[in-house]
Formats: structure tokens, C-alpha cells, sequence
């Protein structure tokens, strides 16, 4: 289905090469990726198993430009040609605004064809969607090997519907552009079709900007899958048998798929079209992403689980009124601080646990302990401990024996 | 098939930029992506601009629907959420309404359950906003228009030259 982005201004259509395995629909794309200028193009990526199979999809983002103020993207897609890829290939079919049936052109292959095509119906009603409603081209691939068929019978035995169908050599690109520009007009023309048979009412506050034109131009030209355009296109398209007797793995070659690997690393990738009010909120998320936490930023729903640091900074004081030990609110404190967090581990619950240690960051709770222990005796060496500078320092030596008296005296030994 | 178009105004964005900062502020992660489950980048919060959005959005929907596909075999629906953890960074997928994805990028200065908690609730909020927009969009079309066709059809044969 066709996605309208009104505040990133963008138009964007899905498009799945479909047919039998080894028929050439990464082919296809590959060829596109190549020859594409850069800045239309964004990074080609191919799921593909060890032996260059697709495995799930390719994916490759093209962006026409920037038209009424939209920028028009389509997304191609390729399927997984094998039957046993069943599964992964119905999932790509998932919102697809055209399909190009990617058809191989050999006599022996006319069987995986005509199971490809049925399958193509099978899985695209499993969606609910109707195949006669969606663009179809038809690409009859592989025009340079020996003992393909002609178009006509091609045509007679695929293609029953009417489609706009192309003779193609995906491996020197011959057919592809021309597959690929009618699949785009007939998604384009389907699209608007779509928004015309819904009815209208008042218009929304935030799209419709000054390029959008009211006037509407008529263009008779634009072309339909009718027979007519069928016949028009084959002759063009239609090349002449090479003697090349490659087999298809071989044609789908290592070299292509090396292509891939380097130029989709080279090439930049589309860049994505972003309205001045777009940016200006996506750099305001990362700006006040760096700020602290606040509690007034947490949302209210959540105060009751994650306490911040605010509430925790209170919590020792609270107890502090409350339980005149020092000690003893300072722990409270801990253990509430603790609880209050639900995931232990997090980051502000790492950070009250350093700042317990840290004489600057020492809550009034402590100092109170500060100024007791220092009068008491052996009793609050323990909270005497927690009074050392630093907590790196090691205790001394005065310590250290005075606990050691204090165990001596408690068990008894001389 | 074009009942199902999906079309965002530029208020509903704002609304779900504004859930999604908010998630990301609270659960400290990197970056957030709303995405359409046909692979169509919604909107997009945080550190994304080092990011190939437009790929993420295809993978991760392709993702999510082979998981799908795995939930059935095992007897269930579809599974809600689904995370990927890395060495540094890892990513948390949910389901938002029926048929968009959640998409949280995060690394270790935060932890999976504060991702999860968070985006829960964020899912929630966007649930209802996607809804809204399903509903308001039926009503108003302005999208595309014959000229919007017909120029993209001229442009075709300046770019696809063989």
C-alpha cells in the first residue's frame, strides 16, 4: 500500500520482483543498482544464502525526486525464487503496490513459470488483495540464451491478463529499465485512482503545501496495461538470440553479486528528505536526550515504579526526621533507594551507589554518624570505617587492632 | 488494496515524535523507530543520523514478519516483542496496534528492562495515535494528484537510462 508521509513529505510505493528461482529478479536489481545515478539510489541489500541464493529479499530504495513537494520513493524488493522459500517469500508480498513477474524465457522452464505465477495469486489473495487490482508487468527474461520461446507464445501461455510484458536480458540490462519505468507509471496511475474513488471531504490543517497544484492536467499519454501497450512494448524489447550458451547460475555470476558488495558500500545512501520541522524536532530529541534526568521529564504513570533522583536525594533526609541514628536512617535509605529500583543494574542506581562513597556527595544522614562516632567507643567502628576519607584509603593500623581488641573481648580470648 | 494507504499528517508525527523523545529521555536509549509493517519508515527519534533508516525499517519489518511466521509454527499469533542483543548496542522490537513496529536502539548505559518498561508504555500511547490516524485519514485525501503522477512518469526516462 502506498504510504503518504506528510511530515517528511514523502511518497512511498512498494514493488516486488516475483517468478521462478534463477529467473533473474536480483538480477534485475543488481542492474538497477548499477546503473542508477547515485544520488537515486540507496544501499542495495541482498539476504542471500552462501551460494549468492536470495534467501529472503533484496531491498533497494530509489528516490525520483522531489515532485508537488513529495518525494517520490519506491522500494524494490525481490522474492525468494525457490518453491521450498515459500514461507519468507509470501512475507515479502506483505503491502505490495506492483509486482514485476520476473518470467525465464527457456522452453524447459515454462512449468516453474506457470507454478511461480499460480503461486504469485495464491499468496497475494492470502493477503486479502486482489490480484486483478494490483499493477502486474510481466518480463520475459533471458532473451539471449538459446531455445527460448517467443514472446507470443510466452504471452499466450503467462499471460491471460492483458499485462504490459517486456522481453528482457537482465544480465546486460537489456528490458529492465523499461519493466521497471511502466511498473512505476502503473503503480503512480493506480495510486492516484485509489485517492480519487474516496470520497473528499475538508481538508486536514497541517498537509497541503503552496507546490501542491489544485489544477488538474489530464495526461491521455500515460500508459495502461491494455493490449495495446503490450504489442507497443515487445517489438522495442524484443533482442535478438545471442548464441550464448551460458547456463543460468553462471549468468547470475559471482562478478554481479561482488558488484553489490562494493558499490553498495560506496554509494551513498538516499538520503532521507526531512522538512525544516522535522529536523528541528529530531535534533531537539538528541539535544535534550544529553541533558539529566528530571523528575518533572519522567511520565507520570511512572513515578510509582521509578523513583528518580530526586526522590531518592529526599528519601535519607525523610528518615533522618524521623530516626534521630543516623545509622540506622542512612540504611533505610539504602535499602529504600535499592527497592525504589526496579532493575537493579540501571545507570542512576550505579551512580547512588558511587556517590555513597564519595565524601562530597555524603547526605546530612552521614554526618550526624561523622560527629557520633567520633566520641563513641569500639561499638561504631563500623560507621567509623564509612567515615574514612576515601574510600581507596585503607583502614589503619589504630583501627584494625581496636576491632581486633573488640573480637578478643566478645569471644573471650586472651 | 488502497483502503490500506497509509497516510500521516504532519500533527500526528509530532504527537509521535513526542512519545517517542519522551520514551527515549526515560529509558535512556539511543535512538527509536516507528515502522510501518510492510517496511515504510514511519518517524524516527534520537541519534539516527549515522543510520540507514530507510534499510533498518525493511529489515527490521522483515524481521518481525519471519518471526511472525516462526510464532504460528510454535501455536502462537504473533509475537509482541522481540530483542536482538549485540556486543554494545541491541535493539527492541514491539508491536504497536496491528501494524506497525517499535523499533529501540540501546546500548549499555541502559538496561533491557528499563527498554522494555518504557517502550510499553510508549507503544500504548502510539497504538491510540495510529489509530486516530487510520480513522482521520479515511475521511480527508489530499495525496497525489494527476500532475503528481504524470511528472514522476517524465522523470522516470531522465533517471532509468540505460
Amino acid at each position: 500500500m502506498v504510504s503518504i508521509n506528510y511530515a517528511t513529505r514523502e511518497v512511498t510505493c512498494k514493488i516486488v520482483y516475483y517468478g521462478p528461482g534463477l529467473s533473474g529478479k536480483t538480477t534485475n536489481l543488481i542492474y538497477i543498482h548499477k546503473k542508477v545515478p547515485a544520488n537515486t539510489k540507496g544501499k542495495m541489500i541482498s539476504l542471500a544464502t552462501e551460494a549468492d541464493r536470495t534467501l529472503y529479499f533484496d531491498f533497494l530504495p530509489i528516490n525520483i525526486g522531489t515532485i508537488s513537494g513529495f518525494a517520490a520513493k519506491f522500494q524494490l524488493y525481490t522474492v525468494p525464487g525457490q518453491v521450498y522459500y515459500n514461507a519468507t517469500r509470501k512475507l515479502v508480498l506483505r503491502g505490495v503496490d506492483g509486482l514485476v513477474f520476473v518470467a525465464d524465457s527457456q522452453a524447459d522452464k515454462m512449468d516453474e513459470n506457470i507454478e511461480s505465477l499460480t503461486n504469485m495469486r495464491e499468496n497475494v489473495e492470502e493477503y486479502g488483495y486482489n490480484l486483478d487490482e494490483i499493477p502486474v508487468v510481466i518480463q520475459y527474461n533471458k532473451r539471449d540464451l538459446p531455445n527460448v520461446l517467443s514472446v507470443e507464445e510466452l504471452d499466450a501461455k503467462l499471460n491471460n491478463k492483458g499485462w504490459a510484458s517486456f522481453g528482457a536480458e537482465a544480465v546486460n540490462g537489456a528490458g529492465v529499465f523499461d519493466s521497471l519505468k511502466m511498473i512505476i507509471k502503473l503503480v503512480l496511475e493506480k495510486a492516484k485512482q485509489g485517492q480519487k474513488s474516496k470520497p473528499k471531504a475538508e481538508k486536514k490543517a497541517a498537509p497541503a503545501p503552496a507546490a501542491k497544484p489544485e489544477s488538474v492536467a489530464e495526461k491521455p499519454a500515460t500508459m495502461t496495461p491494455s493490449s495495446e501497450g503490450v504489442r507497443e512494448s515487445v517489438p522495442e524489447s524484443q533482442p535478438v538470440v545471442s548464441g550464448s550458451a551460458e547456463t543460468a547460475q553462471s549468468r547470475v555470476a559471482p562478478e554481479v553479486r561482488e558488484h553489490v558488495k562494493t558499490t553498495a558500500e560506496s554509494a551513498a545512501p538516499t538520503g532521507p528528505i526531512r522538512s525544516p520541522a522535522y529536523d528541528r524536532e529530531g535534533t531537539g530529541g538528541e539535544s535534550d536526550k544529553k541533558e539529566p534526568v528530571s523528575s518533572s521529564d519522567v511520565p507520570p504513570m511512572n513515578k510509582d515504579i521509578v523513583s528518580t533522583t530526586d526522590d531518592i536525594n529526599q528519601i535519607p533526609s525523610d528518615v533522618k526526621e524521623n530516626k534521630p541514628g543516623g545509622e540506622v536512617g542512612q540504611e533505610t535509605g539504602r535499602v529504600t533507594s535499592d527497592q525504589a529500583r526496579p532493575f537493579p543494574g540501571s545507570r542512576r542506581e550505579r551512580r547512588i551507589t558511587v556517590s555513597d562513597f564519595l565524601p562530597s556527595s555524603r547526605e546530612d544522614g552521614m554526618e550526624e554518624i561523622d560527629e557520633e562516632s567520633e566520641t563513641d567507643n569500639v561499638k561504631k567502628e563500623t560507621a567509623a570505617e564509612s567515615n574514612l576519607p576515601s574510600p581507596t584509603m585503607a583502614p589503619s593500623s589504630r583501627l584494625i587492632k581496636k576491632k581486633r581488641g573488640f573480637f578478643k573481648r566478645l569471644f573471650g580470648i586472651k | 488494496m488502497s483502503d490500506d494507504d497509509l497516510i500521516i499528517y504532519e500533527e500526528e508525527i509530532e504527537k509521535i515524535d513526542l512519545v517517542l523523545s519522551k520514551m527515549l529521555k526515560g529509558a535512556e536509549a539511543k535512538c527509536a523507530l516507528l515502522v510501518d509493517k510492510d517496511g515504510h519508515l514511519i518517524t524516527r527519534q534520537g541519534f539516527t543520523h549515522s543510520l540507514d533508516t530507510t534499510a533498518l525499517a525493511a529489515l527490521l519489518a522483515g524481521s518481525f514478519a519471519s518471526t511472525k511466521e516462526i510464532a504460528r509454527l510454535v501455536g502462537e499469533s504473533e509475537f509482541s516483542v522481540l530483542f536482538h542483543q549485540g556486543k554494545k548496542d541491541h535493539i527492541h522490537m514491539s508491536l504497536v496496534g496491528d501494524r506497525s513496529i517499535l523499533a529501540v536502539v540501546f546500548d549499555d548505559r541502559t538496561t533491557i528492562g528499563m527498554v522494555r518498561l518504557y517502550a510499553k508504555e510508549a507503544a500504548t500511547e502510539l497504538a491510540k495515535i495510529i489509530a486516530s490516524v487510520k480513522s482521520s485519514s479515511r475521511e480527508s485525501h489530499t495525496g497525489l494528484t494527476d500532475e503528481f503522477a504524470s511528472t514522476a512518469g517524465d522523470k522516470l526516462d531522465d533517471i532509468f537510462q540505460d
